[in-house]
């Protein structure tokens, strides 16, 4: 058995760029790809790799992801050894305040990091949309030699969130890392923000960077380590998105329609589970005309749908027409309403006759349980 | 002594179901699927669970792999309790004997020994091959407040029909005065739906002296309930109504999953307060394309549709190329319709492969709307390029 890794994700992130998406939950817990969560893909790349010892570390809004997760079942993470442990907003005695940055949270679970039989400890931020073969991503570090293994894939800088870019040479040895905060379309390589490292590794830095005050784990630690020549970059080929906005939200969303992506994140065997709700497949009525769109189970639909994604137990009455959106789960578009450029979270409800428009940039976000 | 069920249940999925011919040359009946995500044991198996019963055993003798795997701990239904849950019991040696289930009766009898472990003071008797909704727990209720020593669950056919089915007929109280099977001439129109209540020390009596019968058929319709009536057992019928099925024929399963495109057959699985459950298969969302037309049609997750549908059923992980047309069939999981095929009033089963240009269901222009009879391709057979495959015609392996 594979139980070299462990892991430890962190839920929470930029929620103040999700507009209203994340009032009522992390960045992690977003629904995404019509019947996942965000922290799906991350659960089930780690269990598909074997790795089924993980820590998550919560700050904020952490009620709806706890409701997701349950006791982990539906990841196959219900382990007499092992298995999830959700770590709710910590208070150390001696900061008197939830954590500030990640040496701080690593530092309140060491003791959790340190018990574990694992080797290695995987850690991630849960906002990456990606299916990780993560044995593969430890052969690679192990063989480099380095200290940490930072995961990066070429992207665009789309949106002014940080993103840090990192440079490499032909051995996978990082030369170069540094942050940005500015939109571009140049294509970089950006690291998703997961590590593979030793366990004594991580305990012995994130001891001494905690001792020290250090707040940000990538400018106080990482980018010091760059000269030593000890971190290498492993590059996912794959699918990956960093997804921290209403911007990234849905362009990424909108990516799923194209198959060669949809392969990517879904393909093969290694699949992505999630929360099983027991919908009922969807049903399309005489009046449906629905045209390259994600339609998860429990819809009915009898108006017209474009280039749209559409989660579970979405209705959408005779004469609606939708464009270019992403309807949550539980929506009720009705008769002669017309919806582009939507983003409608869990539970809206919009009336007969409305009409909502946003832009490909700038989706108009409808807040959860809304009547329009 | 573990537990102190008030009821069990116990279902029958043995039967080897050669009626349905390809579709049951590897798995049992009750795991063959239905309904785009379902099996057809999920309907009992959930009906039980939501009766609030949490203890089942599944009889099954014949291809017991599948549905053992498709069962496992029973979570997906809930079964998975730490006294009781759902147990697959094929027939299995003893010191002093082995043997097949040699009837229905003979199965429960078999069992003795799993059902005593529980206690149960009743027995609650299913069939794994029918589509229906239905809340056992008022039945039970029935029974007990009737103290009854078996209670059997009938619905109201049309006396055209009638003959067709075991009939019971009873007194103004549901008293049963006689059943006749397959009778003729039918005094009532009461037909067993092949679901019985049994006070579990009653039928354990009866299963044991029936086991000594050696001309017995030791089944529960020819032998067990002809005998309790002739003792003048306490028999009652529970009047069902509401949509039921039986599934045993390819025109019957045919129709049933046609049931599901039209409301007013009443059979309805979006009621969420009786949720059918099923075992997940972890696909993503379906994908409709820029060619795909979906008319009056159910579709699952993990589909690629990317042809026309009209009055189908699309399960599970099945691609439907551009080009290719689907009127009135059943295409079960994972099978992929190529470019330019069309099939119609058929069932494709589960891992079939169709190539381009196939007429699956061809029939003659001639022939009147609702008298083609249904073509079936075999799970995981591959049909080659351009073949025609004519209504009521049967491939496979």
């Amino acid at each position: 058995m594979n139980n070299k890794m462990m892991a430890v994700l962190f839920a929470s992130g930029n929620e103040n760029k999700f507009n209203d998406l994340t009032i009522h939950r992390t960045t992690t817990s977003m629904p995404f790809g019509g019947r996942y969560r965000l922290i799906d893909f991350s659960l089930s790349s780690f269990v598909n790799s074997g790795v089924t010892r993980i820590g998550i570390i919560t700050r904020n809004n952490y009620s709806s992801l706890m409701d997701h997760i349950r006791m982990g079942r539906d990841w196959d993470l219900n382990r007499k050894n092992s298995g999830i442990a959700v770590f709710p907003p910590f208070v150390l005695n001696t900061s008197k305040e939830v954590y500030k940055g990640k040496i701080e949270a690593l530092y309140t679970i060491l003791d959790f990091i340190e018990k574990a039989p694992e080797d290695y400890v995987i850690i991630s931020n849960g906002n990456v949309a990606a299916n990780i073969d993560y044995g593969k991503v430890l052969e690679n570090h192990i063989s480099s030699g380095a200290d940490l293994t930072i995961l990066c894939h070429e992207a665009q800088c789309v949106n002014s969130s940080k993103r840090v870019i990192v440079a490499k040479n032909e051995k996978g040895t990082v030369t170069d890392m540094y942050s940005v905060e500015v939109p571009s379309s140049d294509y970089k390589m950006v690291s998703l923000s997961i590590y593979v490292v030793a366990k004594e590794i991580i305990m012995k830095w994130i001891d001494q960077a905690y001792a020290r005050g250090l707040v940000d784990f990538e400018t106080d630690i990482l980018f010091k380590l760059v000269p030593e020549g000890k971190l290498n970059a492993y590059e996912i080929m794959d699918y990956a998105a960093i997804i921290d906005d209403v911007k990234t939200y849905y362009a990424e969303s909108m990516r799923l329609l194209d198959i060669s992506i949809r392969e990517q994140l879904f393909g093969g065997a290694r699949k992505i589970f999630t929360k099983v709700k027991d919908s009922v497949p969807t049903m399309y009525g005489d009046k449906a005309l629905v045209k390259n769109s994600l339609i998860a189970d429990g819809c009915t639909i009898n108006g017209i749908v474009e280039n749209s994604i559409l989660f579970r137990n979405v209705k959408v009455a005779e004469g609606a027409i939708i464009k270019n959106c992403i309807i949550m789960e539980d929506g009720v578009i009705m008769d002669g309403s017309q919806l582009s450029y939507v983003i409608a979270d869990k539970k809206v409800s919009v009336k007969e006759n409305r009409e909502l428009k946003g832009f490909s940039t700038y989706p108009i976000v409808v807040v959860k349980n809304k009547t329009v | 002594m573990p537990g102190n069920k008030q009821c069990v249940a116990m279902l029958l999925a043995g039967g080897q179901g050669t009626r349905l011919g390809v579709l049951t040359k590897e798995v049992a009946k009750p795991a063959v699927p239905f309904g785009g995500k379902y099996r057809i044991i999920d309907f009992t198996l959930s009906n039980t669970i939501n009766s609030d019963i949490d203890t089942i055993g599944v009889l099954t003798q014949y291809q017991p792999f599948e549905l053992n795997q498709y069962i496992g701990n029973g979570q997906p239904w809930d079964f998975d309790r730490l006294e009781g849950g759902a147990f697959v019991l094929p027939p299995y040696q003893t010191a002093k004997s082995g043997e097949w289930y040699k009837g229905t009766a003979n199965a429960i009898y078999q069992n003795i020994n799993f059902l005593d472990r529980y206690s149960p003071q009743y027995v609650l008797i299913l069939s794994g091959d029918h589509i229906y909704k239905m809340n056992y727990s008022k039945m039970l209720k029935e029974h007990i407040s009737k103290g009854a020593d078996c209670t059997i669950a009938v619905l109201n056919v049309p006396l055209e029909e009638a003959s067709r089915f075991g009939i019971m007929n009873a007194d103004k109280d549901g008293r049963i005065t006689e059943f006749e099977e397959k009778p003729k001439k039918p005094k009532s129109t009461k037909a067993s739906m092949g679901i019985y209540i049994f006070t579990w020390a009653k039928l354990k009596e009866y299963l044991i002296k029936d086991e000594e019968d050696k001309t017995s058929f030791n089944d529960f319709g020819k032998n067990i309930i002809p005998n309790m009536l002739n003792d003048g057992q306490k028999m009652y019928t529970y009047d069902f109504s509401g949509y039921w099925k039986d599934v045993g024929t390819i025109s019957s399963l045919w129709e049933a999953n046609m049931d599901l495109l039209k409301p007013e057959s009443g059979l309805n699985l979006y009621d969420r307060s009786w949720i059918i459950y099923a075992r997940n298969a972890a696909e993503p969302p379906h994908y409709a394309g820029p060619d795909s037309h979906l008319f009056n049609s159910v579709v699952s997750e993990g589909g690629e549709i990317n042809g026309e549908i009209y009055n189908s059923v699309i399960s599970t992980g099945v691609v439907i190329e551009k080009g290719a047309k689907i009127f009135d069939s059943v295409i079960m999981p994972n099978s992929i319709i190529r470019a330019g095929t069309e099939v119609r009033h058929s069932i494709i089963g589960w891992g079939a492969e169709i190539l381009e240009n196939c007429k699956i269901g061809e029939h003659q222009l001639s022939a009147t709307a609702g008298e083609w009879k249904i073509a079936v391709v075999g799970p995981r057979t591959q049909v080659s390029k351009g073949t025609i495959v004519a209504a009521g015609e049967m491939v496979g392996k």
